[in-house]
């Protein structure tokens, strides 16, 4: 059998989740989802009292700009207050805050470093708003999000809303690769919210229903991801997550691989822990619908087969290297290792494995463009479907080894 | 039937007939590769055949027909390396690519003819190379030999190299095995009429070959 026959069964899984997502992108409960308009801030009576928690350890660099964002939020002002939490911070964090403290829409809470769950239910209880967000304090909105939000909560069943996140001014490689896979992410939520599929509600401009929150008893550690946790928790107690696709909100994403696979393996070995661990009754179990049965089933086995297909890439890379290299032994560098260019439609690719992979990486695209279209974020993309194309599926293997290494290990890592 | 199971069935049914489709264009595409090499043996036959006829008819050598010869050679030797690209896509048991294979092996034996019978009659002295190579893992430098040899015959195109897989099932190449006495020890060269075994580097093959014949001006003819 060749190396290649492994991958097959993995490649047809990944078709077949892309063509769910697409079909039902096109059925009715999100095509409702995106046609549902954004509530009208002039109707003062009919809009909720809300609260955006900023968590902040350290974040002295952007936390100015990220509340400047929250104030110009088209909301009216008696209905939405901002709660800084400083949570421990040893840099110029408290002084930033320090900045709005005059402002009567601001509240600074200041409290010994605990983690950012702690700091999250130190706003919670602060406040008594009907809803509650959560905005991480390298995050910046649009002035309309908000308002984009507060509909998703028409239905009494949904507990918590997510936004559509895009990447914060990418400059180099990595951080437009991260853009294109945030733009593919706010189609895939957007779509998943509509059959009730979520399992993480982010940092950036995730909103909650205080009293809900209140209930469950608000956030915990969860494995360095209380996002994901809080969201599994929702699910499990019965409730809705929803997604509003153009509540735009951009975020500050690691510049380097180093820093990205730091951000990455917590973020899988919390994903580990947490389905693995308290919530391991979702997975399989049909009383949780897509989610139970499908998404999170398909997510062990994206890790997976990207881990499978990252060593048979690997394999294959290096044993026909090193025959290359055999073949070539001897023979003159200039016509050993020089490419000999001639294009015939004859030698034109065209392997099963390879049209699959295109097939794969084609619906993979088109949901990147209907992330893109569905949520209006601005700014060009190009650059990011080619470092996605051709970087995304190298370096994601690696995050994705070392936290199913950390969790079999048991080796726990800290958070920055 | 819920929202869920039905789209997950709709998947399944587009995942299906998109592998399906995959697997039809694959097939598609190698029969078409198929078809396209036939086309090319076919015309290489009628060339072949051509000048053998004509080198006959005129019962003397038609040394001005040489020219016509060495573009044939040509033709073989790209027709070659379309089939051993086809033999990896397909698989060296493929019925389609062992006819192929045959058809060529033909091919080659009788341009390799022709070439002999021109030089006789010409006074030329070509430098030809029967390559005998196997694909049925009993030659472990096959690939390297075949890859020194093409790059002899890209840097000089003088040079006429003819392959053959010593196990293919073909009378002619039985014939030609024996009458040039090849022993099963491959990789196998006849170089100018002389055998020589194995293959250890370029520089040892290069040394097999007559002085001054491995020159971009080596003259063919």
């Amino acid at each position: 059998m060749s190396p290649e026959m492994l991958a097959y069964p993995f490649l047809f899984i990944a078709i077949f989740f892309e063509s769910f997502v697409l079909v039902t992108f096109l059925s009715g409960p999100a095509r409702f989802a995106r046609g549902r308009p954004a509530a009208d801030s002039a109707d003062r009576a009919a809009l909720p009292s809300v609260a955006v928690i900023v968590p902040c350890w350290n974040e002295a660099l952007t936390v100015g700009a990220t509340c400047e964002s929250l104030l110009a939020l088209d909301y009216p002002q008696d209905k939405l207050e901002i709660i800084l939490v400083d949570d421990g911070s040893t840099d110029g964090t408290p002084a930033a805050m320090a900045r709005f403290s005059l402002h009567p829409q601001v509240r600074i809470i200041s409290k010994e470093n605990g983690g950012k769950h702690t700091a999250l239910n130190a706003g919670i209880a602060a406040t008594n708003a009907e809803l509650v967000g959560c905005l991480d304090a390298d995050s910046f909105v649009e002035p309309n999000a908000l308002r984009e939000v507060i509909p998703c909560f028409d239905d009494p069943q949904v507990a918590a809303t997510t936004s559509a996140m895009s990447v914060h001014a990418p400059h180099n490689f990595i951080q437009h690769m991260q853009n294109a896979e945030y733009v593919f992410g706010i189609a895939l939520r957007h779509i998943l919210a509509s059959v009730n599929g979520l399992y993480v509600t982010p940092g950036p401009f995730s909103f909650y229903r205080r009293a809900v929150i209140a209930d469950l008893g608000g956030f915990k550690h969860g494995n360095q991801t209380e996002d994901m946790e809080m969201a599994l928790r929702l699910q499990r107690a019965g409730y809705k997550i929803e997604n509003a696709p153009r509540a735009r909100v951009y975020t500050t994403s690691p510049n380097t691989l180093q820093k990205l696979m730091r951000q990455r393996v917590r973020w899988t070995a919390g994903f580990f822990r947490n389905v693995l661990g308290e919530y391991r009754e979702l997975i399989g179990n049909r009383r949780y619908g897509a989610l139970g049965m499908l998404v999170l089933p398909l997510t062990f086995i994206s890790i997976g087969s990207g881990i499978l297909l990252f060593f048979l890439m690997l394999f294959q890379l290096v044993n026909n290297s090193l025959t290359a290299l055999e073949i070539r032994a001897g023979i003159p560098f200039s016509y050993a290792f020089l490419p000999h260019i001639s294009f015939d439609l004859f030698y034109f690719p065209s392997g099963f494995y390879l049209l699959l992979g295109v097939v794969a990486l084609l619906a993979s695209l088109s949901l990147i463009a209907i992330g893109k279209h569905i949520s209006r974020t601005p700014g060009r993309i190009g650059f990011g479907l080619i470092s996605y194309t051709f970087l995304y599926g190298l370096i994601a293997p690696l995050w994705l080894l070392r936290a199913t290494a950390d969790v079999a290990l048991g080796k726990h890592r800290p958070w920055r | 039937m819920p929202l869920v199971v039905r789209n997950a069935l709709i998947a399944l049914g587009i995942t299906l007939a998109l592998a399906g489709t995959v697997a039809y264009a694959v097939n598609y595409l190698n029969r078409a590769r198929i078809a396209e090499l036939s086309t090319i043996e076919d015309q290489i036959a009628i060339d072949t055949l051509s000048l053998d006829t004509q080198f006959t008819l005129l019962e003397a050598a038609p040394c001005d027909s040489t020219a016509s010869s060495t573009v044939l050679t040509g033709e073989l030797a790209g027709l070659g390396e379309r089939l051993v690209y086809t033999e990896n896509q397909l698989g060296s048991d493929n019925a389609q690519v062992v006819r192929l294979k045959k058809q060529y092996s033909l091919l080659e034996i009788r341009d390799y003819l022709i070439t002999k019978e021109l030089a006789t009659a010409c006074g030329t002295k070509p430098v030809t190379v029967l390559y005998f190579y196997s694909n049925a893992g009993d030659c472990g430098d096959c690939d390297k030999a075949g890859y020194a040899l093409s790059y002899l015959h890209d840097t000089y195109p003088a040079l006429r190299v003819y392959s053959f897989d010593y196990n293919l099932d073909l009378g002619a190449l039985k014939t030609l095995i024996a009458v040039k006495n090849v022993k099963h020890t491959l990789p196998a060269f006849v170089i100018n009429g002389k055998n020589y075994y194995g293959f250890t580097s370029l520089a040892d093959l290069e040394k097999q070959f007559p002085k001054g014949a491995l020159a971009t001006s080596t003259p063919a003819r």
